[in-house]
């Protein structure tokens, strides 16, 4: 079996080197559109940008797995594929293959900022990106971060120190959205960042370095955006086989067209432990996506169960999140003094997540009990931790 | 250059040569020492990283944080010997020393 995986990031890897061990009787093209060997994206907002980040050490797959015989390595972007014979089209060059799988992720949203020259506009996605922004930190005193989700704070930890001024401009009414009000509260406290909320960024003006926005001016000599991203769909969308949100897969990560399968951060499935079709941006995604086609390229089906989690470094506070939320589910607080911090999330009853601040523990427990099944939220308030759960339940 | 000598789930003996600052992950992943996972890639957050110091290299390292700690106590199996390889940051001392990769990390 001749396979071609297109995009070469965390998901790509993860299959890579799944299809190895298990012994993957076959050849694995890999088409990689960055002109680097396969990298981790999550430090590239956590390490301190003072710090040239050292791209051998963010290596995605060990150099003896990426030798592997079995695995070709195409340096090109993929231009078209045809699912109905298999080909895969490159600027140069055409291959014709059994099975097309698309691994390509997101790419950073970039908005338009009157008088903002696009390129002065920083995002941080890439190892490009990265670089650019080290460089950038070296004069820069003034940073504005528009966005003000888990990558906003992550930044502006790693940029702080040197007497520079952060602001992070949320555009709704609170910070983090993604987490708890209460959780949000803890880290917006603790970030060096001055935050402001119901803000929207109307112009720049270059000559006096002032980003105009609906809270008033805000002096700015970079200007980093993290405000979203968009699946790299383009690919499949003329197939009718994705749309602008994504690519719908079964719980087997296969699209209709059986020559075709998706994995990571650009697919959408149902998850069993959330009971809703969700695409989700996580590491944890993306591994789980990739063993779940691994294992039916090897040959033993297995349908997608995993339960999502998560992880963000704000500076020295990590935040942990072991299942997924819908932004309306409700929030108590489990456990908060000035380190730890810990919130279940609930809905009907049901805990839906738990987000813990430097408190592995309940994290990691919390992770256990949904392996196990539904958490219900009384015996949960009654333990009062989730490791008093865990252990309360093994007993 | 100085090196640790990895005993790999598959009871394979690896010599692992690093340079001061390097992880242990790091030191182990470009031997390609099997039986690490890493799903979190070095973030403290998934305890698939685990190995076991040989006990007489006790005291010689710096304790795991607390954060390493937690997250040991959900790893298989741990020992009073292990850690994750992630947050171990080696040194020129560390030259010789022996790591026992888990068995399994699931
Ligand atoms: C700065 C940053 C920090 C993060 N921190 C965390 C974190 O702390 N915790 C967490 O859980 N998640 C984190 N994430 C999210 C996580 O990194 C992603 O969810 C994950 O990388 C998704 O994997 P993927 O393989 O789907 O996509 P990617 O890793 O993005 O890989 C897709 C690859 O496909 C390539 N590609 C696209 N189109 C083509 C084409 N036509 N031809 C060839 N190649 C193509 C892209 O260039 C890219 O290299 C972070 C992300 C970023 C950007
Ligand atoms: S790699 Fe995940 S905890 Fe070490």
């Amino acid at each position: 079996m001749r396979l071609a995986v297109i995009g070469a990031g965390q998901a790509a890897c993860t299959l890579i080197a799944e299809l190895v061990r298990g012994d993957f009787a076959g050849t694995i093209l890999v088409f990689n559109g960055e002109g680097t060997h396969p990298y981790q994206r999550p430090p590239l907002s956590k390490t301190p940008l003072e710090q040239s980040l050292a791209l051998d050490k963010t290596r995605l797959l060990p150099a003896k797995l990426a030798e592997d015989p079995r695995i070709q390595w195409i340096d090109a972007a993929v231009q078209s594929i045809t699912p109905e014979t298999g080909e895969v089209r490159t600027a140069s060059d055409g291959v014709t293959v059994d099975h097309i799988i698309l691994a390509t992720g997101t790419r950073a949203v970039r908005p338009e900022i009157d008088g903002l020259d696009p390129n002065m506009l920083h995002v941080m996605r890439t190892w490009d990106d990265r670089i650019r922004l080290e460089t950038a930190m070296q004069h820069a005193r003034h940073v504005a971060i528009v966005g003000a989700g888990f990558m906003a704070f992550e930044l502006a930890a790693s940029l702080s120190g040197n007497d520079r001024t952060i602001h992070i401009l949320a555009r709704g009414s609170r910070a983090l959205p993604q987490v708890s009000a209460e959780s949000a509260l803890f880290l917006t406290a603790r970030s060096q960042a001055i935050v402001l909320t119901d803000c929207s960024v109307s112009s720049y003006d270059r000559a006096t370095s002032t980003l105009h926005t609906s809270q008033g001016p805000v002096t700015a000599d970079c200007i980093i955006a993290t405000v979203g991203t968009t699946p790299n769909v383009e690919l499949l969308l003329a197939h009718g086989l994705a749309d602008p949100d994504g690519v719908p897969v079964d719980p087997l990560m296969q699209t209709p067209h059986p020559r075709v399968s998706a994995i990571g951060e650009v697919c959408r499935h149902m998850h069993p432990s959330i009971g809703r079709t969700a695409r989700i941006e996580s590491i944890s995604e993306a591994n789980d996506t990739a063993t779940t086609l691994a294992k039916r390229l090897l040959g033993t089906p297995t349908p997608f169960q995993a339960i999502p989690w998560f992880w963000s470094d704000q500076g020295e506070h990590k935040l942990q999140i072991a299942g997924l939320s819908e932004r309306s589910d409700k929030a108590t607080v489990l456990q908060a003094d000035d380190r730890r911090h810990v919130v279940a999330r609930h809905h009907n009853g049901r805990v839906t997540s738990i987000e813990a601040i430097n408190a592995a523990t309940e994290f990691m427990a919390a992770r256990r009990l949904f392996e196990q099944g539904a958490i219900p939220l009384d015996p949960l308030l009654d333990s009062g931790s989730v490791m008093a759960l865990l252990q309360s339940s093994k007993s | 250059m100085p090196h640790i000598l990895f005993i790999d789930s598959n009871e394979a003996e690896i010599e692992a040569p690093f340079t001061s600052g390097d992880t242990l992950l790091h030191a182990a992943q470009h031997a390609g020492v099997e039986g690490i996972l890493a799903e979190c890639g070095g973030g403290c957050s998934c305890a698939t990283c685990h190995v076991m110091l040989n006990t007489s290299w006790d005291g010689q390292l710096d304790p795991p944080s607390d954060q390493e700690a937690d997250m040991l106590t959900f790893a298989v199996e741990p020992t009073p010997h292990s850690r994750l390889a992630c947050q171990v940051i080696l040194t020129d001392a560390h030259d010789g020393l022996r790591v026992q990769v888990a068995k399994r990390q699931y």
